[in-house]
């Protein structure tokens, strides 16, 4: 992710004003996140549900 | 009678009930060693002593009469800065939430006194649970009772560096991403996640809603269980609880292992994560002593801790983000500056990021269930370092990682951490014990069985 790339999605996060007084903290938060997903293995099977899962009636 | 400090709740429990010891001496003993001690450890960030001693009085009234509150009564507890206790801030170690009174008790707390536990005040953690040792918050962070130049773990260090340390005999601590579990492997005392839902969470500042924990911290195993069995059950106003009917987490503990199948993933040390040679050789002498005890003791593959710790991390920062985004955006210079790095995170993950997390999940509880289809608990390494230097930034940041942990948040599976050993610094080194669904009986069985031929339970730091 680029740097423009960075202050733009901060920006529609809610964090310009992160960005203005810790520049260097937003793009680290942004490093961290980057390329986390690409490590987790994408099913293969289109209908593979979520955990947790959505049960009506057992809580609250 | 042993020294007050090193005292079990067990032990204390039943000296209490027996009107052996009185419950307002062993609070006044805690309470002097933390006035000594706790300038060097920093486990807490409020000691409620007055408040302790007017609960001790009480309840040495109470014992003396004969009215026992239940199997904690008179046992003091130590409780994690961000479980409200009624009275007494919630700051969750961060300038954000200084002035964050609580008006009720957290369910657990709220179980603990029921059960007759006075409260000593509130401890030390890393900023909202997550990051890592920080020197820009308004407290300092919690130090490691080994050496107190090294880090203790965490997020729940009070916790874990005031039991090791003689300054309580049992602690509440959460656990999102091993934070029970850590300070437990770092100051070499028994910490356990249970399964997810097992214990409340109603009353506890959140990280992550569906990876969130509270779990006990003691130097025992036994007394690990007496807690657990004080805390658990449900509570219909906490949407995780579970409904699972309560067990008797104790029924096994001196059963022994004669015929148990242990299931040990040597993959997360060897090969995903290679770990120190010290944490290593522990572990192996871990399993060749359950095989002596005799269990069977087999070897178990589960996904890679990458890919463990990648779905932890997004599902974690993702549901983080949705609590903390409002006030990372209107004030993020309350924040240190870890845990800013670490809580921002969440707004450059997608809601694609989240829902490939929370699909591979499902899939991750069906191997772990397959491996329990084959063993009645695993045996895993925990932290794979002993504790690094606490100022020594790099290190830190190097090693907290190192672990594994995570994939039982991600399941949601009881698992508990405790001493293997001493590396040659003279710091702890770990293992890990894991169960299937509300089996923490199990659990604690196996952990029992390496605490008794090990005398982990007999191992103190040197602090005096």
């Amino acid at each position: 992710m680029d740097k423009e790339a960075i202050e733009v999605l901060a920006r529609r996060s809610g964090l310009a004003r992160a960005l203005a007084e810790f520049p260097e903290d937003v793009i680290a938060a942004a490093k961290q996140a980057a390329d986390v997903a690409q490590k987790i293995k994408r099913p293969t099977d289109p209908v593979a549900e979520p955990w947790p899962p959505m049960k009506a009636g057992t809580t609250l | 009678m042993s020294e007050l400090h090193w005292m079990t709740v067990e032990a204390a429990a039943r000296a209490i009930a027996a009107k052996e010891l009185s419950p307002v001496d062993l609070t006044k003993a805690l309470l002097d060693r933390i006035e000594r001690l706790d300038p060097r450890l920093n486990a807490f960030i409020r000691i409620d002593g007055d408040a302790a001693m007017a609960a001790a009085l009480a309840a040495e009234t109470e014992a003396q009469s004969g009215r026992l509150r239940g199997p904690l009564h008179g046992v003091p507890v130590g409780i994690k800065d961000i479980i409200n206790v009624a009275g007494l801030p919630t700051t969750c170690h961060s300038k954000v939430l200084q002035d964050n009174m609580a008006t009720a008790d957290a369910v657990c707390v709220e179980r603990l006194r029921g059960a007759g536990a006075i409260v000593l005040g509130k401890l030390s953690t890393h900023e909202f649970a997550i990051g890592g040792p920080s020197f820009d918050l308004p407290w300092p962070p919690a130090r490691n009772p080994w050496n107190t130049d090294h880090h203790p773990g965490g997020s729940s260090s009070g916790s874990g560096s005031g039991v090791a340390a003689g300054l309580f005999p049992m602690a509440l601590g959460t656990d999102t991403g091993g934070s029970v579990r850590n300070p437990a492997s770092c100051c070499g005392i028994v910490g356990l996640k249970p399964t997810y839902g097992l214990v409340s969470r109603r009353g506890v500042f959140p990280l992550s809603f569906t990876l969130d924990h509270v779990g006990p911290m003691t130097r025992t195993v036994a007394d690990n269980a007496l807690m657990l069995q004080a805390i658990a059950g449900h509570d219909p106003r906490d949407p995780g609880s579970a409904a699972a009917a309560q067990g008797h987490y104790g029924a096994a503990l001196d059963r022994g292992i004669r015929g148990l199948r242990v299931g040990f993933v040597h993959h997360f040390h060897e090969i995903d994560t290679p770990a120190n040679p010290e944490v290593t050789a522990a572990l192996e002498h871990v399993a060749r002593s359950l095989q002596v005890e005799g269990a069977e003791v087999r070897t178990i593959t589960l996904p890679s801790l990458g890919e463990f710790g990648a779905v932890n991390r997004v599902i974690l920062q993702s549901e983080a983000w949705s609590i903390h985004g409002p006030w990372l955006s209107e004030r993020p210079g309350d924040y240190g500056k870890l845990g800013r790095q670490r809580l921002m995170a969440g707004a450059f993950m997608s809601a694609g990021d989240y829902m490939l997390a929370s699909r591979r999940r499902l899939q991750m509880i069906a191997e772990v269930e397959a491996a329990f289809r084959e063993v009645d608990v695993l045996l895993c390494a925990s932290s794979m370092d002993p504790a690094c230097r606490i100022e020594d930034t790099a290190e830190v940041e190097r090693t907290y990682p190192r672990q594994a942990r995570t994939p039982f948040n991600v399941t949601g599976h009881p698992a508990l951490a405790m001493m293997a050993g001493l590396s040659v610094g003279g710091l702890p080194v770990s293992v890990q014990f894991v169960g299937r669904y509300f089996d923490e009986a199990t659990v604690f069985q196996a952990a029992r069985a390496w605490e008794r031929v090990a005398g982990t339970d007999k191992k103190h730091p040197p602090i005096v």
